[in-house]
């Protein structure tokens, strides 16, 4: 049988041959603005100076007002080489908010990282002493294997998790690592430097949330093969028992990539902390698991479940909203500078999207639910770029009953549009 | 054939006419070039000449300024610094790419190790394991700004011998190179490869997913004397499925640099500075 349309068939080919090659040809003739390599490379060296404004909206719970705000930031990040072998870190940022909650400070010094570190000449050993931000856990929303996060999170101006880690104050330590192919050790001396309660003036180090016990941490990484690794850390704390803690992370496949953290210690229950009452310690196993698959398009959507055996079940919360107010503000004023995952049980879905219409704009949304009352917290942010400026709006609805997690946030909704300039 | 550009005429129509014509004496001398060379050339030596002019086989840094372009206007521009050597164990590079620019993503590094890909940001001091698929910087994948030897990855067979058009649009006798994918660590389901008949080196790419779909075609051009070998020094990337959606990928300031394999991983991300 003879094919119907053929020659039609080939002039369409030669047709679809022909607008590819004038493609390529259109492609080969893009000349570029950019400045020579060496300089721009040039350009980028020294210190990072950010300045931020934003204004938002809130809109408070059924019955009552909404409130707007401001705020401003300038955050510096410092870090480079004194010698081949010497190095510094600085990092710091100055917060002014308004308004504040009451009994806290407007205006904010977080002094985020200043140290000194040296290494070998091949760069596998290595010793550091200052304010250091040591961070571990490849988890989203919950990290109980970062040892270092409690009372580390002083400035919260977002909800999106990720970014707020960029807030996330240093310790200070002497911390001395060693690497070897396919791993690496560390041990780390964070002694107690105060014996004081909360610090709350502008320029204070929060020494209280960071350094207020003697710690020692040691991790442990090792890699499996290409496709997984792991690690495992270990910490001893003045007043508190040992607390072991194991991560890992895998390639499943050419989309896929899980992540677990795993930790356990012998602790007090979140709410009878919050209560003031009595707090015996008891073995608490703290978890997460999650999943992060990627579309060609550029879309990424992490799905989470976290665990917190030390978190608040259903009883625990009627318990804890029958006493008043003040144990609440105390346990979330709580969980949020430690990044603690309040309730028993938690999961989170995090999608971003680079490119969405327009190259320059990104999009990045999350929901995040407790599990245990079902109330949930949902945050979308749209940020369009330009070559040194960031425009992002971000929008965030907190869902619940009365008596419930996000139910209970101070705004059932904020809108807040954020300019930051970098230089 | 007429001499368009020596015709008076309506000047915008002038050079979609000269391209036209100019694509036709192409694809007219792709299909013209006869068995010219005679004896059936090792298609896997091909391939692995071909990646030594692409790739120098010392340890190497390397300056990566990407431009991107859509429908002809720049929309973004990326600097990379990358520190690239092969290890001991397979022979593939591992690659360590520092942020330059934007202002916004400076000291931001990615770590490719076969398929140990991370990426690292000192802002959220995260090291944070990617899938080859995920994408860092806007259009440009993260195989096409890291060092990677396709003979360790693909099977080769010479599919024809041919005369292409190369980046700078000039005629070239080469040899089709069909790449099949050999390994897990394979980014490319397939990938078809034009090589200069006389000197290997590569002139343009097409890479294929698993399901057969153009991802992208490569012209590889600018040759210039770095490390001892004439390497192109620019690769051009047009999207396979938005051919105005553009990448300028270039290469500059090479140098040999020995750096240890130990740095080759995640615990190091935070130290690397690639200075």
């Amino acid at each position: 049988m003879r094919p119907p349309f053929k020659p039609a068939l080939i002039v369409l080919a030669l047709a679809s041959a022909l607008a590819r090659a004038a493609d390529d040809d259109d492609a080969l003739d893009l000349k570029t603005a950019d400045p020579a390599p060496a300089a721009a490379t040039q350009a980028a060296t020294g210190p990072r100076l950010t300045l931020e404004l934003a204004a938002l909206q809130a809109r408070g719970q059924a019955g009552q007002g909404s409130d707007s705000g401001h705020r401003a930031a300038v955050d510096l990040r410092w870090a480079g080489k004194l010698t081949e072998q010497w190095r510094f870190g600085l990092s710091n940022r100055l917060d002014d908010m308004h308004p504040v909650l009451p009994g806290q400070r407007s205006t904010r010094h977080h002094l985020r990282e200043a140290y000194l570190g040296w290494q070998s000449g091949g760069g596998q050993r290595s010793v550091d002493a200052g304010r250091i931000n040591q961070r571990h856990g490849p988890a989203y929303s919950y990290n109980p294997t970062d040892f270092f996060r409690r009372g580390a999170t002083r400035s919260v101006v977002t909800a999106d998790p990720i970014a707020l880690r960029e807030n996330r104050t240093g310790t200070f330590m002497l911390r001395g690592s060693q690497l070897w192919d396919g791993g690496g050790a560390s041990l780390a001396w964070a002694p107690q430097l105060t014996r004081s309660g909360r610090e709350n003036s502008t320029f204070s180090l929060d020494l209280d949330g960071t350094n207020g016990t003697d710690r020692l941490v040691l991790t442990v990484n090792a890699k499996a093969s290409d496709r997984w690794s792991g690690e495992a850390l270990w910490m001893v704390e003045e007043g508190r028992s040992p607390r072991l803690g194991l991560n890992l992370t895998g390639l499943v496949s050419d989309a896929a990539v899980v992540h677990a953290e795993w930790s356990m210690a012998r602790s007090a229950r979140l709410v009878d902390t919050a209560l003031g009452g009595v707090a015996p310690r008891t073995r608490h196993h703290q978890a997460t698991m999650g999943l992060t698959y990627s579309l060609p398009s550029g879309l990424s959507v992490t799905a989470e479940a976290a665990y917190n055996g030390a978190g608040l079940n259903r009883a625990d919360w009627q318990q804890l909203f029958a006493q008043g107010q003040a144990p609440v503000g105390a346990l979330f004023s709580a969980a949020q500078a430690d990044q603690e995952l309040a309730a028993r049980r938690a999961w989170m879905l995090y999608a971003t999207q680079k490119g969405v219409l327009l190259k320059q704009l990104d999009v990045t949304a999350f929901v995040r639910q407790n599990a245990v009352d079902h109330s949930h917290i949902a945050w979308a942010e749209l940020r369009y770029h330009w070559p040194r400026f960031d425009l992002a709006l971000q929008w965030q609805r907190g869902s619940g009953k009365a008596g419930t997690e996000y139910g209970a946030l101070p705004y059932r909704q904020v809108v807040q549009l954020v300019g930051s300039a970098y230089f | 054939m007429p001499d368009l550009s020596a015709r008076p005429g309506p000047g915008r129509l002038q050079p979609t006419r000269r391209r036209a014509g100019q694509a036709l004496l192409a694809l007219g001398a792709a299909a013209a070039w006869p068995a010219a060379l005679q004896a059936a050339p090792d298609a896997q030596a091909l391939l692995a000449q071909s990646d030594a002019i692409r790739n120098p086989s010392q340890p190497f840094k390397v300056t990566v300024p990407l431009s991107e372009f859509e429908k002809g206007v720049q929309v973004n521009t990326t600097t990379l610094l990358s520190l690239a050597r092969t290890l001991e164990a397979g022979g593939q590079f591992a690659s360590l790419v520092r942020f330059v620019q934007p202002v916004r993503d400076a000291g931001k590094v990615m770590l490719k190790n076969g398929s140990d890909l991370w990426f690292y940001d000192p802002g959220t001091k995260s090291a944070v394991r990617i899938s080859p698929q995920q994408r860092l910087m806007g259009q440009a994948a993260n195989g096409d700004v890291v060092t990677v030897n396709f003979a360790r990855d693909y099977q080769a067979t010479v599919a024809a011998e041919e005369t292409v058009r190369d980046g700078e649009k000039q005629t070239r006798k080469s040899y089709k190179l069909m790449l099949t994918a050999s390994g897990n660590d394979a980014t490319y389901g397939s990938i078809e490869l034009w090589v200069d008949a006389s000197s290997s080196a590569p002139i343009k790419a097409r890479f294929f997913a698993e399901s057969g779909r153009l991802l992208k075609t490569a012209f590889y051009r600018k040759f210039q004397s770095q490390l001892g070998a004439d390497r192109p020094t620019e690769t051009v990337i047009i999207d396979g499925l938005d051919p105005q959606a553009v990448t300028l990928v270039r290469l500059s300031d090479y140098g040999a640099r020995n750096v240890p394999t130990s740095w080759f991983q995640r615990d190091y991300l935070p130290r690397f500075s690639a200075e």
